[in-house]
């Protein structure tokens, strides 16, 4: 089975309208697409940076608030500016844009514009139909960013075709295998915050280390064949940096909150000279292990929401036996002290060197979180 | 229980209480006989007014029922128009034709003490309500049409050709992109969007311009500003414009609405730049201030528009929207603000779309709204009201043979004034392309006063269309599913928290698909799109209003140097706004010096630095 087609949605900046496109979402997913979704109000810079990063075949743009024109042209321009002018760019808005407008769009290279009225199947067919098969032979990398975004691509699609990669991958330009990357894995169950909590470490490894390079590994959950909508960047705003270098994934039908090319993915990242490689897998159960036949995440954060249920539940959570750090977001809920008092019990038992802290990662400039970001980079700052 | 849960029990407590009455007038002679006098003399006193055609009707017209009970489930469970709970009309005569002298009788004349219904204590409750006071001032047209385009000179140009014909200059301001995101004309990858889909505003001199030729203190003009993430900052420069052409004893004076919605923002319409706890602080210290300093000033329009416009269903959008301005009152309560100073200063705005609920919906809402505020809050008749701007959906014109949307405005202009509300914005029959040019904005004004002027429908008689059996099986309908959204609310710990739980949010984005899936399946008929459609893909020539390069390039060039003039005050004026804010303080007037020297933009990002930019919810 061929690998899923992957394609980046957005809105562009100042524009808020995002119910056209969270419906056009729902439908490509349900084709079999893999959709990661940037969200609205997205600058040029964000949109290129990410599609680059995520390999996609397309960006996908529905504007509804004017200046459609310039910001699709802008697309265009920095996508070719950067070398990657293979990947298309489509879009739509609705009545906003009229029929001259498109004309002067595909001019700028904009390959398909959708007007109102266009049925949700016309639109899943034409990116099936334009972005289904595979690339022919793509042109050299311009950066060290493509080239690995493509090479995670690669190992994707080795992955993809339901086996083990025979022969061992090749890396284009050879780094030093140097391991150089603090790797740190965020798991925990859906809901807990894991998302918000690694993009407010992002941030302030941003502020206070004004050279330190990032890459995040980020996880969504799907079944094979079937598409995904890959969402974490639409929520963490602060990882949208050039010092940031993220790619989303889809599990694929892999249980145990990782896909099969997360291996091979991080330890190609782990050896990039990023100063921090960050991997968050999707929301787990209570059997989960995700890191544990790993062997290349050096420190795990284990992030609970206060609600998880009886005492006894705590019991069954394997990661709490695992996990260099306990992390207990929301501690601002009602549960949140008795859960911290139950979970330090539960933790006492292993007799490790584990820590446990409370956070409020929605909050800005949460304590807990600078506890966190302190503990993760005690052995960094330069 | 959050005061929602409150406002549930005030109304169910309502209703039964209306149920009593009836049961009592049929039982209690006295009360009975009261109730009859009451509802003849009321007849009686109503002027009667003659059609061009010189058809005698009654300004007011009433049910025919002589049962006691029955009159006092009509006096009780609707109110007169202008008496409480306001079913019918939050005032006496609305849109009627001013009163003739030669038909004036009683009416109006009385010297009653003019004791409103809402004004009773529960323990006199069961009195006979009495007439409240006539409007004393000239009714203000209801027009109020929504206009923004290019630079604020460009804009101000549009305000001077819609109000040259009007006694009242009402006008109504849409921002472009990078003002309602708080962001300067001259900050990366916007150029595109200045002045598209709205006026580009970065600096007071802006505002300046923008009202330039206006007398902004005259009780004939208000300004109507829609927008709400940087509400405050925005408020500060309309403020400050205000003071540099009028002096400062201008302030007082000062008329107007801003809609600074922020729950709606993060429910529907994704303009929110600050964190939610962040947005609600900022709004309310800007309420603390204006309430007290610009008395005659609407800080904050609670609005369901974008609700509905983001695919909510009407009885969401009606229940979301009450839900909101019931926390809001809350909050500004805890601020310790007098639910009397700030309760009549709130105003609301609603869609009107053309789903059967739009029959009544802003009739329930009204309702719910005064039982809710004199009930669970403790509000005196002005705060009771539900002051309601209403526009015709944007939602549902269409690109696809777009002439069609003059009937589709024109009806839902219709339902609008039916639900009597106090003002209207029609939209344009080009809405679905641009900004509206003057052509199409012409025909909606004059749809409105096709409507209300050329027509006899409600110039003559208040309660032309209310009351049919249809209307009333609509809003007991209505009135169940908004107290249903509100309980459900209240189970999820009140607004505040089921907006952290985006609870709102995807109830909102279910009913939009469910839409969209209805137009796309036929189920739900769109004529020209769906259903009769004229099979060539028509090219409407429509004229885009949309801003040419060299205006954007002005607006850049004129932020950059006032960014340059004011450089070290700038800092200066943001430094204290930072301060004030950190301390916890009501930061509104160090905004109002900020905003002497720093742009929008500057200000936004600053407080970000502080508080934090907002974590969109997908």
């Amino acid at each position: 089975m061929a690998a899923p087609i992957r394609i980046l949605t957005a809105v562009p900046i100042c524009d808020g309208h995002d119910s056209a496109i969270n419906t056009i979402n729902l439908e490509f997913i349900r084709h079999g697409i893999e959709v990661i979704y940037l969200g609205y109000h997205r600058s040029v810079g964000d949109i290129v940076r990410a599609a680059i990063q995520e390999d996609v075949r397309a960006i996908g743009i529905s504007s509804y608030n004017g200046g459609h024109i310039e910001f699709f042209a802008e697309v265009v321009d920095l996508l070719r500016k950067r070398g990657a002018s293979d990947i298309k760019v489509f879009g739509g808005g609705g009545g906003t844009i009229t029929h001259e407008d498109a004309i002067a769009m595909r001019r700028k290279g904009v390959e398909q514009i959708f007007f109102a009225g266009t049925s949700l199947t016309e639109m899943t067919d034409y990116v099936r139909d334009n972005y289904g098969k595979a690339r022919k032979k793509r042109s050299l990398s311009k950066s060290r960013e493509i080239e690995l975004a493509r090479e995670l691509t690669e190992i994707e699609g080795t992955y993809g075709k339901g086996k083990r990669p025979a022969r061992k991958r090749k890396i284009a330009n050879p780094q030093p295998p140097i391991r150089n990357s603090k790797v740190i894995g965020f798991t925990g169950p859906g809901g807990a915050g894991k998302t918000t909590l690694i993009d407010e470490l992002v941030l302030r490894i941003l502020l206070r280390q004004p050279t330190a390079r990032i890459a995040i590994l980020s996880h969504d959950p799907s079944v094979v064949g079937e598409g995904a909508l890959l969402g974490d960047r639409a929520t963490m705003i602060n990882s949208q940096n050039d010092r940031v270098f993220m790619r989303s994934m889809a599990t694929r039908g892999q249980a145990g909150g990782l896909s099969p090319a997360t291996h091979d993915c991080l330890a190609l990242l782990a050896q990039s000279n990023f100063d921090y490689v960050i991997i968050e897998t999707v929301g787990t159960g209570q059997e989960a292990m995700p890191f544990q036949k790993n062997g290349i995440v050096d420190l795990t954060v284990l992030v609970m929401n206060p609600d998880y249920g009886s005492q006894l539940q705590l019991q069954k959570i394997v990661m709490l036996d695992l996990a260099d750090v306990v992390v207990v977001n929301k501690s601002d809920l009602q549960r949140a002290r008795t859960a911290h008092s139950e979970i330090e019990q539960r933790l006492e038992q292993n007799r490790r060197a584990q820590r446990l802290i409370d956070t409020v990662a929605k909050r800005h400039r949460d304590p807990g979180v600078d506890r966190l970001f302190d503990l993760i980079s005690a052995d960094r700052t330069r | 229980m959050s005061k929602l849960g409150r406002v549930v029990e005030a109304v169910e407590k309502y209703n039964r209480f209306v149920l009593d009455q009836v049961k009592r007038a049929r039982t209690d002679e006295k009360f009975g006989r009261e109730l009859i006098t009451r509802w003849s003399e009321t007849k009686a006193k109503t002027p009667v007014t003659h059609t061009p055609t010189g058809l005698p009707l009654p300004r007011l017209a009433l049910p025919e029922i002589d049962e006691p009970g029955e009159i006092a489930r009509y006096l009780f469970g609707e109110g007169l128009p202008g008496e409480f709970p306001f079913l019918n009309g939050a005032y006496r005569e609305m849109y009627l034709e001013p009163v003739r002298e030669n038909e004036l009788g009683s009416y109006g004349r009385n010297g009653d003490k003019n004791e409103v219904a809402a004004e009773m204590s529960p323990a006199n409750r069961s009195k006979v309500p009495t007439r409240p006071p006539r409007q004393s001032r000239p009714p203000e047209e209801p027009t109020r049409l929504f206009s923004g385009l290019m630079l604020a000179e460009d804009t101000n140009e549009r305000f001077h050709y819609l109000t040259q014909h009007q006694r009242t200059h009402r006008l109504s301001t849409a921002f472009d992109g990078p003002t309602l995101y708080g962001i300067d004309s001259d900050a990366d990858g916007v150029f595109g969007k200045i002045g598209e889909g709205g006026v580009a505003i970065d600096t007071v001199e802006d505002m300046v311009r923008l009202y330039d030729g206006f007398d902004l203190g005259s009780p004939n003009f208000s300004a109507s500003m829609t927008i709400s993430g940087p509400a405050p900052i925005i408020m500060a420069m309309y403020i400050a414009a205000a003071k540099s052409r009028f002096g400062s004893k201008v302030v007082p004076k000062l008329r107007g609405t801003i809609q600074a919605d922020i729950f709606k923002e993060v429910q529907a319409q994704n303009e929110t730049i600050f964190p939610i706890e962040a947005s609600l602080r900022f709004l309310t210290d800007m309420v603390e201030f204006t309430t007290r300093k610009l008395p005659r000033w609407y800080p904050i329009s609670i609005s369901g528009y974008h609700i509905g416009e983001a695919g909510s269903t009407p009885v969401q959008q009606a229940a979301y929207t009450l839900s909101n301005g019931f926390a809001y009152a809350e909050m500004f309560a805890g601020r310790g603000i007098p639910v009397d100073q700030f309760g009549p200063r709130l105003s609301f705005f609603l869609d009107c779309g053309l789903d059967a609920e739009y029959i009544a919906l802003a009739r329930v809402s009204r309702r719910i709204w005064a039982i809710g505020m004199r009930d669970a809050y403790g509000a005196g008749p002005r705060g009771q009201l539900f002051k309601l701007h209403t526009q015709t959906s944007g939602r549902s014109l269409i690109a696809a043979e777009f002439k069609n949307n003059l009937t589709r405005t024109a009806a839902e202009l219709m339902l609008a004034y039916m639900n009597a509300t106090n003002s209207c914005h029609s939209n344009s029959a080009d809405e679905p392309f641009t900004t509206p040019s003057e052509e199409w904005i012409r025909l909606a004004a004059h749809g409105q006063a096709i409507l209300l002027e050329e027509s006899g429908i409600f110039k003559h008689t208040m309660n032309m269309l209310s009351g049919s059996p249809g209307m009333k099986a609509v809003e007991r309908a209505v009135e169940a599913g908004i107290l249903d959204e509100f309980r459900e609310i209240e189970r999820l710990g009140g607004v505040l928290a089921a907006v952290e739980d985006r609870f709102q949010r995807s109830q909102i984005q279910n009913a939009a698909h469910r839409y969209e899936q209805q137009i796309y399946d036929g189920t739900r008929p769109i004529i020209g799109l769906n259903r009769y459609r004229n099979g060539t893909d028509d090219i409407p020539e429509v004229k885009l209003a949309r801003t040419p390069r060299a205006k954007q390039q002005l607006q850049v060039d004129r932020l950059k140097k006032f960014k340059k003039k004011n450089v070290e005050k700038a800092k200066h004026a943001l430094d204290k706004l930072v301060d004030v804010v950190e301390r916890g303080e009501n930061c509104f007037p160090a905004l109002l010096d900020a905003v002497e020297v720093s742009s929008l933009g500057q200000i936004t990002g600053r407080l970000q630095e502080v508080v934090g930019r907002f974590r969109p919810m997908v």
